[in-house]
């Protein structure tokens, strides 16, 4: 068996952009990943989070509050949650994230070509105004988001601070989603000792060496940060608490080497 | 992120502050010296557009009718504001009202001479190019000494 | 021939770039007060400009991602965010100004007041960009524009005292203050390096449907189009410096800077530069007024573009027109359209870090690039240009307060 491909969720997931496979329309960013536990209680992928309502919270601050806000202010349902593109669905990340399958299109799409589009003379729509769009039901459970793991505070097994989580590395050796596909599954975090900014794919080593200033200026940054394998981690609650010393995490830096791309 | 509130402060202050330059807020003199850097800068920008309206009187047969009296008007304009502001601010003594008058009589000849202009361009050309040159050329030499002598 | 119009994408954003309305009257104004003493910016800028714009160039061909979209994966949701409201909102500013311009070169050609023909050139911009597809577009206005070269030929007959402008190169006149130098050469910085260009043309690449094959195109593009540009604005900054500097006229209106052609070259090259004034402008107008939709879109994750019909990219085209009518709207104020891009420049030279760095991170990402990551020269000098905006953008502001805009 060929070893299990890694990503990094915030690298190469995160913020991305979403395409259709039959004919490469753009749909949304991935403005979130939701995680669900395996058996073992490992985290994995489920499914892509987009929309404001996943965006909001990731922007944080008054902003974001709004953004949520006025979202929910016009969802009819009680509990309104993001739209959720199942992980099954993807068949490439790459530049973007390529989906197969009908995405159902974004309530302000709609009601940007009905009431706005539609009306001015050649646009080609033949729908008639106050045409409405199929209601979408709220469908995220109370699930962890990528995000919620993203920024939590990482102590070690003698409650001391280690950092916070600046990204999580994923495989894809998780549990069958479907017939064919493995999830991604939680295989480790990158922790980086206080916001000294992020990574920008510099904890890649040789793939992302160039140009070498601003990469000696990230890694400079980043000379303290520490990669804990999911081994380590002893429970995820409140804050991340591992169950082995400070001491004997591993550098980022040696990450470099383990990196196969 | 303190930084970005700072930063949007920042940004509020300079909109202000850029706000009050464009609308070319006059503050007043505070003494001789101040009043006449400010009759020396009015003369300079007076100088500038008379000398840019006898560069185009000069030139009159190569520009259109329609692009002159834009020009003019603009020139026109521009003498105005400089004449309006400069007359809002209060001399500070007797020995200020004497460059007042200098300033004042040569910005308010040069602004008649160029509506007067402005006036024979709309009714379909200009007279007589070569004197109208001549007197803006008087006019523009006299403002720049002016100008060269209080900076 | 169709290589021959395969650099027209190029040749409108170094246009709409290079000579809209702000860096014309910019250019002017510098010529006819610094001589050529700024001169070397302007080569500082093309270098810089050529540089990014063929980083992203790169990657729209061989990823087929547009610069917004880079900003936001790369710097994230938060940091993006940023810079979409700075980006966006100097768009916005600098659209206004265009609109503005446009209808001024209609006022210099035919003497009616500037107001009256706003809403006229906005509604025609939003007609353009609402039914005219990508490539006529791009065609018909980058070599409508091309009309600016009267300005070299006018450069050519006022004879000037070659000597004496290449003196001028190295020597800043003495009588301005040392700050207000650095404020003009940090906003024609600004003026050759502004975000939207690049923002424009990786937008455009991907509207072409660049691929890796078409690698060659795109740096012909960046190479033929934004050295005219910066050509361009040279030449109207040394015939301000000929005929303006030695009279000491202070050039602040468009009426002033066409002048030099007209003594020039007569009624012909002053048509001529009017309407390649006009075409400079209103293809700004197209650009900035894209660009508007391109960087909400790219952030957000919206279907975007004129290759697909108004119905799929909905919110695009709703966002083009809305910024439109905010433009008008803004510029019927009566606000003066060439102060407010004087001062749009300054801002966007302290938003330039923010969109160059990810371009500069992505160009050298093999996840995206492949094998065309950046060689060790791009390398270099894309290193050398962060440090330089980083500077420029630190001292754009302060300098600003303190040479009150350049007074």
């Amino acid at each position: 068996m060929t070893t299990a491909r890694t990503l990094h969720a915030q690298l190469h997931l995160l913020d991305r952009q979403v395409v259709r496979a039959e004919d490469g329309r753009m749909i949304c960013k991935v403005d979130d990943l939701e995680l669900t536990t395996d058996e073992q209680g490992r985290p994995y992928v489920l499914a892509i989070l987009a929309g404001p309502l996943a965006l909001g919270p990731r922007i944080g601050g008054v902003v974001g509050r709004l953004v949520v806000g006025v979202t929910e202010l016009f969802r009819p349902e009680e509990d309104p949650g993001p739209q959720r593109i199942p992980m099954i669905t993807v068949s490439e990340i790459g530049s973007a994230v390529t989906v197969g399958g009908d995405v159902q299109e974004a309530a302000l799409e709609h009601w940007v070509r009905v009431n706005v589009i539609a009306p001015l003379p050649g646009s080609g729509v033949e729908t008639a105004a106050g045409e409405r769009r199929p209601a979408r039901r709220g469908d995220l459970t109370g699930r962890l988001r990528m995000s919620d793991l993203i920024g939590r505070r990482v102590v070690d097994d003698s409650g001391a601070l280690v950092g916070q989580v600046a990204d999580v590395r994923l495989s894809q050796d998780g549990p069958m989603l479907g017939e064919v596909q493995h999830a991604f599954r939680v295989a480790g975090l990158i922790v980086v000792p206080r916001h000294t900014g992020q990574l920008f794919g510099y904890e890649r080593g040789p793939a992302g060496q160039a140009p070498a200033l601003v990469a000696a200026v990230v890694r400079r940054l980043h000379r303290n940060s520490r990669y804990v394998t999911w081994e380590q981690v002893d429970v995820i609650a409140d804050d991340v608490r591992l169950a082995v010393p400070t001491a004997e995490l591993a550098p980022l830096a040696g990450l470099h080497r383990s990196m196969s791309r | 992120m303190r930084g970005q509130d700072a930063r949007r402060a920042l940004a509020a202050v300079t909109v202000a502050l850029a706000t009050c330059s464009v609308s070319g807020c006059v503050s007043p003199a505070w003494d001789d010296h101040d009043y006449a850097l400010k009759a020396g800068a009015t003369a300079q920008a007076a100088a500038s557009s008379v000398e840019l309206v006898r560069l185009a009187v000069q030139g009159e047969h190569d520009l259109t009718t329609a692009y002159l009296k834009v020009l003019l008007t603009d020139a026109a304009e521009s003498l105005g504001s400089v004449n309006d502001q400069f007359g809002g601010v209060q001399p500070p003594s007797d020995a200020s009202d004497r460059l007042r008058s200098q300033v004042t009589d040569l910005t308010s000849q040069a602004e008649d001479e160029v509506e007067d202009l402005l006036i024979e361009v709309r009714r379909g050309g200009i007279e007589q190019p070569d004197e109208a040159a001549r007197t803006l050329e008087r006019l523009g030499s006299e403002l720049r000494r002016l100008g060269e002598a209080h900076r | 021939m169709k290589k021959v119009f395969a650099v027209t994408l190029g040749i409108l954003t170094a246009i709409g770039g290079f000579v809209d309305i702000g860096d014309l009257v910019a250019n002017s104004l510098v010529g006819a007060r610094f001589g050529m003493s700024l001169a070397w910016v302007v080569v500082v800028g093309v270098v810089g400009i050529c540089l990014f714009a063929e980083m992203s160039g790169r990657i729209a061909a061989v990823s087929q991602r547009p610069v917004f979209d880079l900003v936001r994966e790369r710097l994230g949701p938060r940091a993006g965010l940023v810079n979409l409201g700075a980006s966006f909102g100097i768009n916005l500013l600098t659209l206004a100004a265009e609109i503005g311009g446009a209808a001024l070169a209609l006022e210099l050609a035919t003497g009616v007041n500037y107001l009256l023909w706003v809403p006229a050139v906005g509604l025609t911009a939003w007609l353009v960009m609402w039914r005219v597809r990508f490539s006529t577009m791009e065609k018909v206005f980058g070599l409508a524009g091309l009309a600016l070269v009267a300005f070299a030929v006018a450069l050519w007959q006022l004879d000037p005292d070659v000597g004496e402008l290449t003196r001028q190169l190295t020597s800043p006149p003495p009588d301005e203050p040392v700050p207000t130098y650095w404020y003009y050469a940090i906003a024609l910085l600004g003026a050759a390096m502004t975000p939207y260009e690049v923002f424009f043309f990786s937008s455009g690449g991907v509207e072409e449907r660049w691929t890796r094959k078409d690698l060659v195109t795109a740096r012909a593009n960046v190479f033929v189009g934004f050295p005219l540009g910066g050509f361009l604005s040279l030449v109207i900054a040394a015939c301000a410096a000929t005929l303006f500097l030695p009279a000491q006229v202070q050039v602040d209106t468009l009426g002033q800077m066409v002048l030099p052609a007209g003594l020039a070259l007569g009624k012909i090259g002053l048509a001529a530069v009017i309407f390649g004034v006009f075409a400079a402008t209103f293809g700004a107008t197209l650009e900035t007024a894209l660009s508007s939709g391109y960087t909400l879109s790219q952030y957000f994750g919206w279907q975007w573009g004129k290759y697909v019909r108004p119905k799929d990219a909905a919110r695009f085209h709703a966002s083009v027109l809305v910024a439109v009518i905010v433009a008008t709207a803004l510029i019927l104020t009566t606000v003066d359209p060439i102060k407010v891009t004087e001062y749009s420049l300054v801002f966007s030279a302290a938003a330039l870090p923010l969109t160059y760095l990810p371009v500069l991170m992505i160009a050298n990402d093999p996840d995206y690039m492949g094998d065309k990551v950046n060689g060790r020269f791009s390398n270099f000098l894309g290193t050398a240009y962060m440090i330089l905006l980083v500077v420029a953008a630190v001292a754009a502001i302060p300098l600003m307060i303190a040479t009150k805009a350049g007074q």
